[in-house]
């Protein structure tokens, strides 16, 4: 075989080995950026290689170095696909240099292409890329007889120095993922033996030796649950088994022996899946579950895994009612929330045990309506932890005021940044008279609309429409950003209301909210 | 009487941006720049940002992607290519999107490796504009006539005291692209809330408020309690599809700084906006003094 041909096939063998993981390595890509594109890159960049040897003519070894070198520096993509072709220059330069490629002569490509590689990057980190070039190249100087044995034993410690990665680098560690740059070279090492030894690439190696379902999900799957059980039974076909769950979905395993077998596949049937356990065994341990919010959970476990995530210094407990509310306090970072409002006060015994029960050693406590306040202060009394209370007397205004809440501040910062906002916010509530009544010089009648501006009653109605446009007028009589309006568990209707504040007002943001609490068909702040 | 013999001029030194500084017109403007553009990928379709792909082609084509893109480096090779062309100048300064953000000044650093000693790779820590920005400082002193220890003090001095203050309409473009960690700690997307961040390295979050009337308020007092009205303060605003945001912001800059000059507003290109998302708007400044 010529060297051309030689070379053609290894870059194939290597390419094809990245090509089949390069999925499962993407999805390992936390660092240093969680973007989840290292497979991409390293196969883009081994692509490069091959297509540009796929177009060589050139036989004599040291043009073949000049090409693989150079095509794969200018195909790199990616910090890895940049380290990769550092590797394969270190490499292509020791094994063009040499008439006779023995074993030896491989083992001192390895170390040349370690050299390199840290040569390429200017503050080596432990637990990457590196580490694995570095271990492999460390193991080729225990020497083989025969190169297909060589990389044979390559292949086992790089598979152990991938393994390791978790232990030397936090951000992994805390992901559950072992390095994908790492995982990436291990692949083409292995696609390398492979080829060396004439053998087909086993198929996705790792996980099948270990078994590991949690493995198989570092893979997207089209399918939605997870469903695992355990069929027992007497004689059962595995392969025959393996045909009808195949059906089903993917990501399948069936092993064990004829009297018992665990299944593990992903389908939109877990029902039919089961069914063909029951058909011939006794089903047991069954697990099914929701991939596509797995997937939402690995996104969040990536992102918290990310450093110099700062620990909370600072809870926040708020007295919220309505469903709604309660959604966006928790969406603007509200640790614990008590229900309670106007007609349902919370006692201080209340606030004190959500305080306690609250993860964090200082606490801001929204109390959102005026007859909360006294309990939210006598709490902040008796509470064994540093209680700053935001005097906020309204549900809107502690909207308002949890939009400066940082957990990463002592509570005393956040009281002072919230007081702040709290100082350019005006509100509204629109409610229906619970009786007839003189307010403000208003005659009010049972059952009319009453709105009323920063707790004090200013207009009265029949129109819903009519009261709640005077309200807003009056929020928004000094110049003002965004209008926001919470709509009670009686909603009502506010398309005309909205467009007409839109028309008046065409640089305030109207920003509606179903809140769900009680009593006020309608909560309005503007800020 | 200076110490040193001014050696680098316009004419022996070049300047190389990649495409994120967003100044395409880089070449037209000065004889001796260039921009090595990054790569935009929808699915399988790989575009080079501005080259390929205009940002209003970007931005259109965003509105209606059943996909997000993604984004890809240079190539060390595209480095090597755009400074093999500039041989004629005796050195060239490459500056570069944070390291943190991007492989790009990884990227450029092998391919400088390659040519010895002729490609200072410079990381800016900074983004966009910025990056155009400190171009156009090291531009003025090459116009004049300087060295490289005046540029190397230039560089420190813009990484430390540059402003650079931006908001988004959601954090999920930067989310998804993984250049902000603390997310959760960033939550409130349900109230339309406008995050307000800046980049020192990588992408920092600064506080969060209310609406667009508040971002520009925080952009204000940003802005003018770390500067004073004169004309060597420059300033540079840019955009994702939200030129009426930047006109408020240029508006702005007339009415307190009068004698600063804008020296560029510029629309966020593909690729910072893949990260960024419709609707950002950055708003950078250098006071550069001599």
């Amino acid at each position: 075989m010529s060297d051309l041909a030689r070379v053609q096939e290894l870059a194939r063998g290597a390419l094809a080995s990245l090509e089949r993981n390069r999925q499962r390595i993407d999805d390992l890509n936390v660092y240093p950026v969680p973007d989840g594109d290292t497979g991409t890159n390293l196969t883009m960049t081994a692509r490069a290689v091959v297509d540009e040897l796929d177009k060589s003519s050139t036989e004599d070894r040291a043009g073949l170095v000049k090409e693989v070198t150079r095509a794969a520096l200018m195909g790199a993509r990616g910090n890895s696909g940049v380290i990769l072709s550092q590797i394969i220059r270190g490499a292509a330069e020791v094994l063009g240099s040499e008439a006779t490629i023995d074993e030896q002569v491989v083992a001192r490509a390895f170390q040349a292409a370690r050299d390199a590689a840290y040569r390429a990057v200017r503050e080596p980190v432990e637990g990457t890329m590196l580490s694995v070039i570095r271990e492999i190249a460390e193991e080729s100087e225990q020497g083989a007889s025969g190169i297909p044995a060589l990389l044979q034993r390559l292949v086992r410690r790089g598979e152990e120095a991938v393994a390791r990665t978790p232990e030397q680098l936090a951000v992994l560690r805390e992901a559950g993922v072992v390095d994908a740059g790492g995982a990436g070279l291990l692949e083409i090492v292995r696609g390398l033996a492979a080829t060396v030894a004439g053998e087909p690439l086993p198929e996705a190696p790792a996980e099948r030796e270990q078994l590991s379902v949690a493995a198989i999900h570092q893979e997207l799957s089209r399918f939605r649950y997870c469903t695992t059980f355990v069929i027992e039974g007497d004689g059962l076909d595995s392969d025959a088994l393996e045909d009808e769950f195949l059906r089903l979905g993917d990501s399948l395993l069936v092993v064990g022996d004829p009297e018992a077998l665990k299944v593990h596949v992903h389908t939109d049937h877990p029902g039919r899946a089961l069914e063909v356990g029951t058909r011939v065994g006794v089903i047991d341990r069954v697990e099914i579950a929701n991939m596509h919010e797995q997937t939402t959970q690995r996104e969040e476990r990536l992102l918290e895994a990310v450093p110099d995530a700062p620990a909370a210094a600072s809870g926040a407990v708020a007295v919220v009612a309505g469903e709604g509310n309660r959604r966006l306090f928790q969406s603007l970072g509200a640790t614990k929330i008590v229900e309670g409002g106007q007609t349902m006060n919370p006692s201080t015994a209340d606030l004190v045990a959500a305080i306690e029960a609250t993860d964090a050693d200082e606490i801001v406590l929204l109390p959102n309506n005026s007859n909360v306040i006294l309990s939210a202060e006598q709490a902040a009394s008796l509470a064994a932890k540093r209680v700053e209370v935001i005097r906020t007397e309204s549900i809107p205004a502690g909207l308002a005021a949890m939009v400066a809440f940082e957990p990463e501040r002592p509570a005393e910062e956040n009281a002072a940044e919230m007081h702040e906002v709290l100082e350019g916010v005006t509100t509204g509530e629109i409610t229906i008279a619970s009786r007839d009544v003189e307010l403000n010089g208003l005659s009010v009648r049972k059952g009319d609309w009453l709105g009323l501006a920063d707790g004090e009653a200013l207009v009265r109605g029949t129109d819903f429409e009519e009261v709640a446009a005077a309200v807003a007028d009056r929020l928004l009589a000094e110049p003002r950003g965004v209008l926001t309006l919470l709509t009670g568990a009686e909603e009502p209707t506010l398309d005309d209301l909205v467009k007409q504040i839109e028309a008046r007002y065409p640089d305030v943001e109207v920003d509606v909210q179903a809140g769900g609490q009680p009593h006020y068909p309608l909560l309005l702040s503007a800020e | 009487m200076t110490q040193h013999r001014p050696h680098l001029t316009a004419q022996n030194t070049a300047i190389v941006l990649d495409s994120t500084a967003d100044f395409p017109e880089a070449p037209e403007r000065f004889p001796n720049w260039r921009v090595v553009p990054l790569y935009v990928l929808f699915g399988d379709e790989s575009y080079r940002d501005y080259v390929e792909l205009s940002p209003e082609a970007f931005y259109a084509r965003l509105r209606t992607a059943e996909e997000l893109p993604t984004t890809s480096q240079p190539t060390p090779g595209d480095f090597l290519a755009t400074y093999q062309a500039l041989s004629v100048y005796e050195l060239i300064y490459s500056l570069h999107l944070s390291s943190a953000l991007s492989g790009t000044y990884q990227s450029a650093h092998t391919a400088a490796a390659e040519l010895g000693g002729q490609v200072r790779v410079v990381d800016s820590e900074s983004a966009s504009a910025a990056i155009a920005m400190l171009g156009f400082a090291i531009q003025r002193r090459l116009e004049r006539g300087t060295t490289d220890e005046e540029i190397d003090t230039l560089i420190a001095r813009f990484k430390e005291n540059a402003g650079l203050i931006f908001t988004v309409d959601t954090l999920e473009f930067l989310r998804r692209g993984g250049r902000i960690g603390r997310a959760s700690a960033w939550a409130g997307q349900l109230l339309h809330v406008k995050p307000i961040l800046t980049i020192k390295r990588e992408v920092i979050p600064i506080k969060r408020v209310r609406g667009n009337r508040k971002a520009v308020q925080e952009f204000v007092s940003a802005f003018t309690s770390t500067t004073e009205d004169a004309s060597s303060l420059k300033v540079g605003i840019a955009h994702a599809d939200a030129p009426e945001r930047a006109e408020q912001l240029r508006k702005m800059v007339r009415a307190e700084r009068p004698r600063a000059e804008i020296e560029l507003v510029t629309t966020l290109g593909a690729v910072v906006g893949t990260h960024a998302g419709p609707g950002t708007v950055g708003f950078f400044w250098f006071d550069d003094r001599e």
